[in-house]
């Protein structure tokens, strides 16, 4: 994702002479080019956070378009205010792409690790919330929101689906028709929430727009008064958007979403997900019980 | 203190009165700022068309009455509507909202955004190869802030020449923290620095044309708390409170009777 991401940016950056890429001291070495030919608009800004969502702003409220590149958590948590100050509340239009999802940086420690992400950004009116699964999806998702006026926060993973789908900014997909429950599945945990339900009689949406909510989708689409969401991200996270999307009937909400704890634990990413339950069988389980 | 100035000040106590709240201290202190760069520096400023005019960024936005009045003076606003200050919906208030009013260039309230968010339209000036300069204006206690080094650390090593910093020395942080000499430090990270009587208006208009080729500017302004009103200026509980109608009355004559 890393590769498309940096390809979707670099298209941008050539082609659009008011556009600006700041990176905060991450993606300097595969950016190297882009540095080197665009110096006055293409920068390896250093490692101050907040300013650089504030400077960004500025670019952003005289014309020029911001890309910036950084940690999930160094720029969702340490630079809160800045999004809700410097560019919500003042209307303007940015694009911030982090690395790190969930716990990709598993060796790192909490310091590193973001579960939180979209459901902070989520209290901040007109945020834009992308969790692309795939390269492809990425690159889609981008394309159709870099430069719509809004800001944009784009959740990338090192840990892409091999299951390739189709998605549309603000859309869910449906992947799956059944009758038993609806699973929400998001971003990397698609092929696992894929492998753990093939055979059951459930709904499976894919969501990669968190924010605006495709509640529409959901309504129409929803079956038997449950709904189970399967999301690399803290429990309860799109739990409030669910409720309001199917106003006025009862449901039942369960999932298999990261535990509201601090994780202490190293290891591999894939040794996080076996032991909080979010790889295939901890889903099944957790969704079979739910049925 | 010149005729003009009187008259905005009155102006922001009864716009105070009516809003029933009020930052008097700190919008009193910074009059002579904003009325040098709204007479004598600013090219079209609030021309949201305009994409080189020079842009202004109140970063301290506790003194948002004195520009809104002053705005009022230029007649960016109607008069009349300062007396609806702080009211459910109104336009004006003690924190200026820029989708409400087209000349307000940046929303303000949190300390430490406004002088970043002014380095970033600098860099978009450059960027854009227009000109157009930036002038922010902070205050002391908002030096403060982590996020006001940040931007002058990216300020100087892009040689940002179109920003301008003008800091509202009012001295209303040395009652908590020693912030030492601001001018040492603010050349240390790369400016060119002056500091200049911030209530006289010439030596300020000199100060903010100096020449600063290749680096930032920083003026810094030393003033006076609520300067042009004796009881502003020794009573500290003025800092964050809205006059009474025997006070408006009192300070209205204080400031008729400041030499």
């Amino acid at each position: 994702m890393r590769k498309a991401m940096q390809e979707a940016v670099r298209n941008v950056i050539e082609t659009h002479e008011d556009t600006a890429l700041l990176l905060i001291d991450i993606g300097v070495y595969p950016f190297r080019d882009l540095l080197e030919r665009y110096p006055g608009r293409a920068k390896n800004i250093g490692i101050f956070e907040p300013g650089t969502i504030s400077l960004a702003a500025g670019l952003s409220l005289a014309g020029i378009v911001p890309v910036v590149y950084g940690i999930s958590p160094f720029i969702v948590q340490r630079c809160l205010e800045q999004l809700k100050l410097d560019f919500v509340y003042q209307q303007t239009g940015g694009n911030f792409i982090t690395t790190g999802a969930a716990y990709d940086f598993s060796t790192l420690g909490y310091s590193h690790f973001c579960p939180e992400d979209a459901a902070t950004l989520r209290l901040l009116p007109g945020m834009e919330i992308l969790t692309p699964g795939t390269p492809q999806q990425f690159t889609a998702l981008f394309r159709a929101c870099w430069n719509d006026g809004r800001p944009s926060y784009l959740r990338m993973t090192d840990h892409c689906n091999q299951t390739q789908v189709d998605v549309e900014f603000g859309k869910a997909a449906v992947l799956k028709r059944g009758e038993r429950a609806t699973v929400i599945a998001v971003a990397e945990q698609l092929d696992a929430t894929l492998a753990a339900c093939k055979d059951l009689d459930v709904t499976v949406l894919y969501y990669t727009t968190l924010a605006p909510f495709d509640g529409e989708t959901l309504r129409r689409e929803h079956r038997g008064g449950k709904v189970f969401v399967s999301a690399p991200l803290y429990e309860g996270t799109l739990w409030p958007e669910i409720v309001q999307a199917l106003q006025g009937e009862s449901v039942e909400i369960g999932g298999a979403q990261v535990p509201l704890e601090i994780l202490r634990t190293y290891g591999r990413k894939e040794e996080k997900d076996a032991a909080l339950g979010l790889d295939a069988a901890g889903i099944r389980r957790k969704l079979q019980d739910f049925l | 203190m010149t005729e003009q100035a009187r008259r905005l000040r009155k102006s922001i106590l009864r716009t105070a009165h009516a809003g029933q709240d009020a930052n008097l201290q700190s919008a009193f202190s910074c009059v002579e700022i904003l009325r040098v760069l709204y007479d004598r520096i600013l090219r079209a400023p609030g021309e949201p068309s305009c994409a080189d005019r020079d842009r202004f960024v109140l970063s301290k936005g506790q003194a948002t009455m004195a520009l809104l009045a002053l705005m009022a003076e230029k007649g960016l606003l109607p008069q009349e509507e300062l007396a609806s200050a702080c009211r459910y919906g109104s336009r004006v208030s003690m924190q200026a909202d820029r989708t409400k009013l087209p000349f307000i260039e940046v929303s303000a309230g949190s300390l430490g955004h406004g002088f970043p968010v002014a380095a970033g339209m600098a860099w978009a000036n450059k960027i854009a190869g227009r000109g157009g300069s930036v002038y922010v204006l902070a205050g002391d206690g908002e030096m403060n802030e982590g996020t006001m080094w940040e931007a002058a650390i990216f300020a100087a090593s892009e040689k940002l020449d179109g920003l301008t910093l003008i800091v509202d020395d009012n001295r209303s942080i040395g009652r908590s923290i020693d912030m030492g000499d601001l001018a040492a430090k603010l050349r240390a990270f790369g400016f060119h620095c002056v500091t200049q009587d911030g209530h006289d208006e010439d030596a300020l208009e000199r100060a903010i044309r100096t020449e600063h080729p290749g680096t930032p500017l920083a003026v810094i302004a030393r003033t006076r708390r609520g300067f042009g009103s004796g009881t502003l200026m020794e009573d500290a509980s003025w800092f964050h409170r809205a006059p009474s109608d025997e006070e408006l009355a009192m300070l209205l004559e204080e400031v008729e009777r400041y030499a």
